[in-house]
Parts: C-alpha cells; structure tokens; sequence
C-alpha cells in the first residue's frame, strides 16, 4: 500500500509543473477574460465593471459575423492546400529520400530561422505587382486584375507558407514509422501501387493526417500577420478584428467576448472533426 | 510510510503554494487598471534645480534627426534613452493605458502624441502639467498660431512637436489627373488607391470631396463619409488603409494615389521625383503633435529640459531639415535660410497662410459621437 500511495504522489509531483504552469498561464487569464467579456465600460473612463453584459456577444457576432466565416474559410482552404502540398513531400522524405533525407528535413525546418514576420514581409515582395509571378499569373489569367498582393489569394497564400512544416513534420514521422514489410506483403498479394497506398499506405498515415491538419487549423483560424500584410480592405479575419477591438477602440470587452466565441467554435470544429476522423486514428491506434 | 507521507506533505504544500499563486496573479489581474475604480490625478510637475540623470524619450520613427540628442546629452549631461516606439496613437495609447491608470508611465519622461489623444489624456487626468517658468525657449518661440488650441488654452500640458498637413501624394507619371479627394474614388484607379487608417483625418477628407464642413459636420455627416468609404472599399476601388506603410506602395506601384501626409512627401520625392504631395483642391487637414508628461513620469526636470532645448531654433533647424514637418517653433525659417534655402522656401515646410487657406484642423470627437464613429470606421478598416 505504502508503495501505492508513493507512486500516486509521485504522480501527482511529476504533474505539478505543468499544471502550475497551465493554472497560471491559461486558467486564470482565461477567467478574468470571460469575466471581462461580461463588463461594460462606466462611460468616458475606459474602467469597466461587471454587469452581466451578455449585448457584448450579440454585438460583436452582429458585427463582425463577416470576418469569422472569412477566418474560418481562408484557413480551412489552406488547410487543405498544405496538406496537398505536404503529403507527396512527407512521402517522398519518408520513402524515397534515401541519403538526401536529413537534408530534406533540414530543408523543411529551415524557414523557422527567420522569424515569422520577415518570411511574411517577403511575401510582400514577391506577390508585389511589379513581381515576375504576379506578371506570369497575370498572364495565364490568374490574376485577371493584374494584383496579386492585397488579396484574398495573397492572404492563403502566405497562411498556407508558413504553416507548411506543421504539415509536414506529423505526416513525416507518421509516414517514416509504417512497417516496409507491411508495404511488401501488400505486393505480395497482387495489389496495385495505387491499391497499396490506398488500402495500406494512406490510413496508416492518418494519424499524421489528423495531427498536421489540426496543427495547421487552429493556430490558421487565428492568425493574423499574413491578413495584416498580404491581404487588403476585404480581407480581414477575425484575429485583425480582435487586435483592433483591444488596441484601437478600446472596446475589452468586444474583444474578449469575439476571443471566447472564436475558441469555443473552435473547439466544436475540432470536436466534430476528431469524432468524424476517429480518435483512435489521432492516438495512432493503428500503429500498434 | 514515513517517505510517502513526506510525499503527501510536499504534495499538499505545492497545492497550497499552487493556491497562494492563484490568488496573487488574480490580485494582480484585479490591478491591471481595466477594471476598477476611476481615480484622476491633477499632478504637476515638480521641479529639481537643475536638469541631471536619466530621461526616457517615446516618439514616432524618424521624427528627430540623429544630432540633437546627442547635443542635448553633452550641453546638460542628462542621458537620454530615446525610443522610437510610437506607431500608431491609439496603440500606443491603449498598451500605456493600464499603467497610466495606476499612475505609472512606464518609465517614460516624455510621449508625443497627436492632439486628440492629448486632450483625451487631459480629460483623463493621466498627464502632468507643465512648470512653464523652466521653459523660456518654449513661451517665446512658439509658433503663434499654435499657442491656444481648443484642448489645451493656455498650453498648460503640452508643447508642439512637429505640425503638418494630409493631402494626397500621388505618382505623377500613372495619376496626373488626380487633384481632388474626390479624384480617390475615380474608376480609373480601381485597387491602387490607399486610404489612411486615421479616422480624423480620412473621413474628414472625404467630407470635405463631399461638400460638407468638417468643423460643422454632424455624426450622420460622419456616417455619410464613412459609408461613402465603405462603398469605395467593398468595391475594390481602395486598396488599402495604411500608415506610413503607403509610402512601401508606392515606391512599388502597388499604388498611385494616396493620402499622405506632408513630410513623408518630401522624403519621398527624394528618391522618385515622380511622387509629389498636392494640396486637394477642397484643401487638407493640419495636425499637431505634441510632447507630454504622463503622470508617474520620472524626471520631469529633464524632460522640461529637453522641451526647452528643442524649441531653441538653431536646434529645431536640424530637426526640420531631417522631417521635413511643419516646425511649431518660429526663428527656424531665418536660420535654414542661411543654411539650406531651398528647405526654407519649400512651401511644404514653412506652408503660407493662403496655401492652406481652405485646410481644417483634425476634428476632436467626444462621448458617445466619437464611440459610434469609431466603431463604424474600424467596421469598414476591417471589411
């Protein structure tokens, strides 16, 4: 018994940090934000007191509803291109690379070192109009009015470079741990390649799939940069709205109550999604 | 036994710990200033005999050449860390708000903020006024024009930084007809137009295209610009809203037309003499930025200092000759024309009375107006 006890405390002692840390960092900010989304402001004197505000919610949606189907929709496109994008690469570094594959990988992760906001302002350059791309997206009628930059093209665009590795990575390493013999024995038994990779390949991988897809997703829904560079007056998501709710019209409670509502959407999303991809294939079931 | 119940011991005693923790970050969030009472301080200066020690400056970028720090430095022995932080007056505001509201100014000595803000911070109670005796350069030099503004009557709180107008700025060679505010909303520049994200100086703007006087206009003349703007702005004619960041547009040709501010024109002209500022023919808007001392600010005997130095006009003619402003402090034009004078005769620099003759100065807006106004503007900011 007494080893028992130990054991749970130790438990217990191994969890400490991280729940300290989460407690701190997340639940209580997290409480006085949901607090602060039910408060109205004392007129005149950027204080605010609690009143049970619940017009602050009405209000926002009311307002801002454009900007929240925008965010939901400019991510979930680019979502889907890196993972069109991702999968064939991930194949490749996983199956095909060889001695090139440490160098591949590098390749990918490279970006990471340069910070976030210089990789988005290049974008800028090259999505400007005087830019060899936009010329030749012009040309082949893809950019009928001649700009690329300041659209909602440019925005997924820049959503879906810099959130390439987060693809990447999950369906490298849920790639890289499929068995070969697995692959081979499904040629033994006469299967096409194209059977093979689906029937063998591709819902081994899911589990890959499902993590790059929520890695992408979620932080995707929020961002903010590329619509603050790349995109122009009609391209705005939510997370710019929220910026300037906090930073220009002082509006906290806005603010914090549009920031509620986007987690909460999220989390039914993602809910959804898990249920509908299976939870098992995110634990990577399979692989046992 | 005795081990596992030292385990439980330290388990209970991180709990409690966990819980102090809780409660001190709670207490803490409680003191972040947004919510709370209103508590307004009328704190002036107060004054040490002479300037020493450490002062923090923060202001817009590029807006003070690269000698007069260091020469303020020298001729007082005052240290100076000067940031260049400020990039947008609300922001600024908004990120200083929760200290200035505990009497705190974050170290800062000195902000510089347009006049609106200032008269907002005013009625706020988070500056600190002036002791005007230790300022002699400022009560003579000043700009006469500039000594009694609406906000602030008899200059009690704060003291001209640059002033300057906002106009157009226009590619001479790919918009030569653009002359007018109105000309902004021509088809024929469809997606190369870029509108300022400034809500006092953009609408106002467009009230004017609109004949509608920016000094008389009522909340639904605002609403009628503003809805004006949107039009323009889910029909792709603005490309759009910008800060400083139109001049990036420009260079590029990403845009063509654009309001602008008068400084950054002639800085830009430098590098393509096919840009030029022009003054739109329903006139511009004037602005005035002004240095401040917030509440809880330290050493305000060198910030004094500094307010005086600037002011004298052999140093304020370095500053305009690297800005390129309109300069509040009189005397500068008599010494950069012996210095510089194609600066002085620049009428950009030193406007005359009818240059700007049809020009308005920003609007301040209050309560319940300035709050819808806002608000319907950053609808249409964020499409």
């Amino acid at each position: 018994m007494a080893t028992a006890l130990r054991r749970r405390s130790l438990a217990y002692l191994l969890l400490a940090p991280g729940t300290l840390w989460l407690v701190i960092f997340f639940v209580i900010p997290l409480y006085f934000m949901a607090k602060l989304s039910l408060d109205t402001e004392i007129p005149g004197t950027l204080h605010y007191h609690f009143t049970w505000a619940w017009s602050n919610y009405k209000e926002a949606l009311q307002l801002y509803d454009t900007q929240f189907v925008r965010s939901f929709i400019y991510a979930g496109i680019a979502t889907l291109l890196c993972l069109i994008i991702a999968y064939p690469l991930a194949y490749v570094i996983a199956f095909k690379a060889g001695r090139w594959r440490s160098l591949m990988l590098f390749a990918v992760v490279a970006p990471f070192f340069t910070t976030y906001l210089v990789r988005t302002l290049a974008w800028k350059t090259i999505l400007s109009n005087e830019s060899p791309i936009t010329e030749i997206f012009h040309a082949i009628g893809l950019a009928p009015s001649g700009h690329i930059l300041y659209t909602g093209f440019a925005v997924i665009a820049g959503i879906t470079y810099n959130f390439l590795p987060f693809m990447v990575l999950p369906l490298y390493a849920s790639l890289e741990r499929i068995d070969v013999r697995v692959l081979e024995a499904s040629k033994d038994l006469y299967a096409s390649a194209s059977s093979t990779f689906w029937k063998v390949t591709l819902p081994l991988s899911l589990p890959g799939v499902v993590a790059g897809t929520l890695l992408t997703f979620i932080p995707a829904v929020g961002d903010y940069v590329n619509a603050e560079f790349l995109g122009g007056a009609n391209n705005r998501m939510i997370g710019n709205v929220i910026q300037s709710l906090y930073l220009t019209q002082s509006n906290y409670s806005a603010a914090s109550a549009l920031s509620f509502v986007l987690m909460a959407v999220i989390m039914i999303v993602v809910f959804i999604y898990i249920r509908f991809a299976g939870s098992e294939a995110l634990m990577g079931q399979e692989a046992v | 036994m005795e081990t596992s119940g030292s385990a439980k011991k330290g388990a209970r005693r991180l709990a409690i710990a966990l819980a102090g923790l809780a409660v001190a970050v709670g207490l803490a969030a409680c003191g972040s200033g947004i919510e709370g009472p209103v508590e307004a301080t009328g704190a002036k200066v107060e004054l040490e005999k002479k300037a020493t020690g450490n002062l923090v400056i923060s202001n817009w970028p590029l807006y003070i050449d690269k000698k007069t720090v260091p020469n303020f430095e020298k001729a007082t022995g005052v240290t100076v860390e000067y940031h260049e932080d400020i990039n947008s007056n609300e922001e600024f505001f908004n990120k200083m708000q929760p200290l200035l509201s505990a009497g705190e100014s974050g170290g800062r000595s000195i902000f510089v903020l347009a006049d609106y803000m200032v008269a907002k911070m005013i009625k706020l109670g988070y500056l600190q006024e002036l002791d005007k005796t230790a300022m002699p350069e400022v009560a003579a030099n000043m700009s006469k024009a500039l000594r009694h503004p609406p906000f602030d009557p008899e200059r009690n709180y704060s003291v001209p930084w640059q002033s300057g107008m906002t106009g157009l700025i226009v590619n001479k060679e790919l918009a030569p007809e653009v002359h007018s505010i109105c000309d902004l909303f021509n088809p024929k520049y469809k997606g190369k137009v870029d509108f300022l994200n400034e809500v006092r100086e953009t609408v106002p703007l467009v009230m004017k295209c609109m004949g509608i006087d920016t000094e008389k206009a009522t909340e639904a003349d605002w609403m009628k610009a503003i809805a004006k703007i949107k039009a323009a702005a889910v029909g792709g004619q603005i490309s759009r809203f910008t800060g400083n960041d139109y001049a990036q547009d420009l260079t590029s040709g990403n845009a063509v037309a654009v309001m602008g501010w008068s400084g950054d024109a002639v800085q830009l002209q430098i590098d393509n003499p096919n840009l030029e500022w022009r003054m739109p023919t329903q006139g511009c808007m004037l602005w005035s930025e002004d240095m401040i001392i917030p509440v809880g600010a330290p050493n305000p005997t060198a910030a004094e200092a500094f307010m005086n130095y600037v002011y004298k006009p052999e140093v304020q003619a370095n500053i305009t000759e690297y800005v390129n402003y309109v300069t509040p402090v009189e005397g500068v034009k008599e010494v950069l024309l012996k210095r510089e004078p194609k600066l002085a005769a620049n009428h950009l620099i030193f406007p005359s009375a009818s240059f700007t003759k049809n020009c308005s100065p920003t609007p301040t807006l209050e309560g319940k107006e300035e709050k819808n106004v806002i608000r319907a503007f950053d609808e249409v900011l964020n499409g």
